[in-house]
């Protein structure tokens, strides 16, 4: 059994806003028995505005390791499409103090799923090739003032419209640092509820994902990139007829310097909604000093634009510490 | 008679012994071999992979029993296979 996780300290100053401090507390739980089972599961202990602790399940699975190749995992598992969501979100991972344009809640890249997951590695000549594929719940419908405000998807134990997504990704790194990877998920999903209350036998829509990936370390330089996309399609008879998509993508650089204590990012994203005042593109740059490769100090400075007067178009300047332990 | 026994005896078991130790010596340096190539092939996979998604830890920071369920939990993180995560283990826990 391991006990391991990470911790998040921040102060975040928007142009024209107060700025404020935050923090947040991620335990993860490891249990290994023998090369057959491991159960994980990571807790996000948060404190919001009102002051109030919220504890949600990032994610909590049983793992099968079956073979080399296979490992079979049930439960709930961060979303395998894309990058980052499930291998850089953590805070001492993270190279910026906050995710790209649209990698948030209700964005473009979907956060988690229910069900079950296989994946795993397969060496082929000098490379590898990794897959993931997925059956789960599938997101809800955010709908607000009669539109789809946006997918919610951060992992339903219910499956309220009867519906199921199925998904996956494929990877393949053919050079040493260098990986490539394909997303794509797609399902049916219909709206479950609106603000006024339940919603029944509002017909189902088409829901689809696609997302590409890339990450390159070479000559100190970390790069990577990634674009991915949720979409909904129409529905003839439904309360709300019209779909929507949600797009972003972002490019990141970053170069570690003076024996590799400090480091440089750049990050630009951009991120596209239906609904204006949730679009933003986005230029962050920061600083990292590494006190150890795990526990660091962020500063960063986002130049952001979005619709005239929304958070989403004021600049901010971000500390944060983080540590992984 | 019987001295041609116990001389026949003592000559198996001095030859059978050499062989034996000659056996074990090679299979002692197969082993060794084998295990300096499980190294490399680890420390090569490690510095492949890990460094893909976060900054390289300190090998020294956990204990054999500590990587052993760490190994396990990045090998399904990162899509390793079975055995790039057992060579990556072994130089782990062999440079703690």
């Amino acid at each position: 059994m391991l006990l391991t996780g990470y911790a998040t300290a921040e102060y975040v100053d928007p142009a024209h806003d107060s700025g404020y401090f935050g923090a947040s507390f991620n335990p993860i739980f490891l249990y290994k028995y023998r090369d057959l089972v491991l159960g994980e599961g990571e807790l996000e202990v948060e404190i919001d505005d009102t002051g109030d602790t919220s504890v949600a399940l990032e994610y909590g699975t049983i793992d099968l390791l079956l073979n080399d190749s296979l490992v079979l995992l049930a439960g709930k598992f961060l979303s395998p499409l894309g990058q980052f969501r499930q291998n850089l979100h953590p805070s001492w991972i993270n190279k910026l103090p906050s995710a790209p344009v649209g990698f948030g809640e209700d964005g473009a890249a979907p956060d988690a799923e229910i069900g079950i997951q296989a994946r795993g590695g397969i060496a082929l000549g000098g490379g590898r090739f990794g897959y993931s594929a997925y059956v789960g719940n599938g997101p809800r419908l955010a709908v607000e003032n009669g539109e789809i405000e946006g997918i919610d998807s951060e992992g339903y134990a219910g499956n309220d419209d009867g519906e199921s997504v199925v998904g996956g990704r494929l990877s393949f790194a053919p050079l040493p640092k260098l990986q490539l990877g394909l997303s794509g998920a797609t399902g049916k999903v219909a709206i479950t509820e609106t603000g006024g209350g339940p919603v029944l036998d509002d017909p189902s829509r088409n829901y689809d994902v696609f997302g590409l990936d890339a990450s390159y370390q070479v000559a100190g330089f970390d790069l990577r990139g990634e674009y991915i996309q949720q979409k909904v399609g129409n529905a003839t008879g439904s309360i709300v007829p019209e779909g929507g998509k949600w797009d972003t993508w972002y490019a990141q650089g970053s170069y570690k310097f003076g024996s590799a204590k400090w480091e440089g990012v750049v990050r630009y994203g951009d991120f596209n909604s239906p609904h204006p005042e949730q679009s933003q593109k986005q230029l962050a740059i920061g600083v990292n000093y590494l006190l150890a490769p795990q526990a660091m100090v962020k500063v960063g400075f986002e130049v952001n634009d979005g619709l005239s007067g929304e958070p989403t178009d004021a600049n901010r300047l971000l500390v944060q510490v983080a540590y992984g332990f | 008679m019987r001295n041609s026994i116990k001389y026949s005896l003592l000559c198996v078991l001095v030859v059978g012994s050499a062989l034996l130790m000659n056996f074990d010596a090679r299979a002692a340096e197969g082993e060794s071999t084998a295990s300096t190539n499980q190294l490399a092939r680890g420390a090569k996979a490690w510095s492949d992979n890990c460094g893909q998604c976060h900054n390289a830890r300190d090998p020294g920071d956990q204990s054999d029993q500590q990587w052993d369920v760490v190994v396990a939990h990045m090998r399904i993180r990162a899509n390793l296979t079975g055995e790039e995560a057992r060579d990556i283990l072994n130089f782990l826990q062999a440079s703690n």
